[in-house]
């Protein structure tokens, strides 16, 4: 019973990680808590998990609708973590954190609206996200590293397009 | 030199008290350097990084090392920089550096104060044994359910990085609710217990011990009358925050080099407690009226008044 309540606990939610990150387990089972990425983060994208979240608290997220992953040349959150729970990420393009879904009866294209926010914003220019006839929006789960630019530049509320974690 | 250790042991609680204050303020003060984009030094205690250099809490290391069944060189290196350090100084980390272990003197300090006929049990040192045991058991728990217990349970690491969380993001977390039930039972049940059985940080720095580690030395020819040598009731068994009795060799792995009962002793007449790296096996003479008169004849006269509440 003690090991199915903190199995409950321990799976509340599947935030979205910072760059590199292990699936969710391992990830869980190698962080330290050590907020050594969230000092370092240029942006402060990287923020800590509370008590809300179970033992899952005091690892770090991102939360994209407020601050995304901007996706550094050189990452280091990921050099900086003494465990190597944030694993070596080659390139912008090889990172995994997660992948943009779009809600097309919130999107506004969808719904007759021009707009291209996610798409003129997206660091994976023309290749994570492509616009189906000029005009609708589409992810490309192969190119979409799960940054959450996206996200925050959704004009609609609530947001059309959300990124959900690669580890859910 | 022999000055040095004079001047030292006059002031050593002193000194300790800053070390541990001046150990909160830099704590405080990384993680606001860093809100000024100052990347130097980084981290809490769990992990820090100064420069280059990398400090991983050994204890957390071990817990990685099990969980994740990988043994990676770089995590191995800054863990093992701690550990180098318990073998010379002991669990000096503890008493001179934990932040936890400021909060929690200072409660046994409140203790003290309110609960004013409080019953000390009788320093006899329990057996090493049973601190392995414990941090025996803490491992087979996190192997056994597979979470990173150490992570919620080493104080001084969760104490720092909750400091960073209040400084960069303006939060108050749960943590701190841990910390205050433990600080709460150690004040109106067990004074120390946490940092005295249970606490694995402290554990692990134990482990590395060899025969120059850093330790509390007596001399029972040097022990002084007044403070009478063969009560249990005695300044040293007195002040130590442990209830351990620095007279026995068995002081350690409990003992954490904090010199209250050094303090005490050097600072009452008697000079038979030191610290040393060359410790040797209790010295117990026989003789123990060996003309104490004499031994003490050119150091400052013994003051049997002391002050308890200022130790």
């Amino acid at each position: 019973m003690i090991l199915e309540f903190i199995e409950r606990l321990s799976n509340l939610s599947y935030p979205l990680r910072p760059p590199g990150a292990l699936p969710e387990d391992d990830f869980i089972d190698r962080c330290i808590r050590c907020r050594k990425c969230a000092e370092i983060c240029p942006y402060d994208s990287i923020i800590m998990a509370h008590g809300h979240r179970g033992l899952k608290m005091g690892t770090p997220f991102i939360y994209p609708q407020k601050i995304p992953c901007y996706l550094c040349e050189d990452f280091p959150c990921i050099e900086v973590c003494p465990t190597d729970a944030l694993q070596d990420v080659q390139d912008q393009r090889d990172v995994a954190m997660g992948l943009a879904v779009i809600d097309e009866s919130l999107c506004l294209p969808f719904n007759g609206i021009i707009c291209r926010a996610c798409y003129e914003r997206c660091p994976i220019y023309k290749e994570a996200i492509t616009l189906k006839d000029q005009l609708y929006p589409v992810v490309q789960k192969e190119h979409c590293v799960g940054c959450g630019i996206c996200e925050q530049v959704c004009p609609t509320n609530p947001k059309a397009i959300t990124v959900v974690s690669a580890h859910k | 030199m022999q000055k040095l250790e004079h001047i030292l042991y006059r002031h050593l609680n002193r000194i300790r008290r800053t070390m541990q204050w001046l150990a909160l303020l830099f704590i405080v003060f990384v993680p606001i350097l860093n809100v000024w984009g100052f990347h130097e030094i980084i981290g809490t205690f769990y992990s820090l990084t100064i420069g280059s250099l990398n400090i991983v809490d050994p204890s957390l290391m071990l817990q990685t090392i099990l969980l994740s069944e990988q043994v990676k060189f770089g995590l191995l290196l800054a863990g093992i920089i701690p550990l180098i350090m318990a073998l010379f100084f002991g669990k000096t980390f503890c008493s001179w550096v934990c932040p936890f272990n400021l909060l929690a003197e200072y409660t046994a300090k409140l203790r003290v104060k309110i609960f004013r006929n409080q019953t000390r049990s009788v320093n006899i040192n329990p057996k090493p044994q049973v601190y392995w045991f414990i941090l025996g058991g803490i491992f087979l728990l996190i192997g056994v359910l597979g979470t990173p217990l150490i992570s919620y349970f080493s104080f001084p690491g969760l104490i720092s990085a909750q400091i960073t969380d209040t400084i960069l993001f303006a939060t108050v977390g749960i943590e701190w609710s841990l910390i205050i039930a433990v600080l709460l039972i150690e004040f109106f049940y067990k004074p120390r217990f946490w940092c005295k059985y249970l606490c694995p940080v402290g554990a692990v720095l134990a482990i590395p011990r060899f025969k120059n580690s850093l330790s509390v030395q007596y001399e029972s020819k040097r022990c002084s009358v007044q403070c009478s040598a063969d009560k249990s009731e005695s300044l040293c068994n007195t002040a130590c925050p442990f209830e351990l009795n620095p007279r026995k060799t068995d002081i350690y792995p409990y003992c954490f080099n904090c010199g209250a009962c050094v303090y005490v002793c050097q600072n009452n007449g008697g000079h038979a407690l030191k610290f040393t790296f060359h410790p040797e096996k209790p010295i117990h003479s026989n003789h123990k009226s060996l003309k104490q008169e004499e031994l003490y004849k050119n150091e400052p006269s013994a003051q049997t008044t002391t002050n308890l509440q200022e130790v």
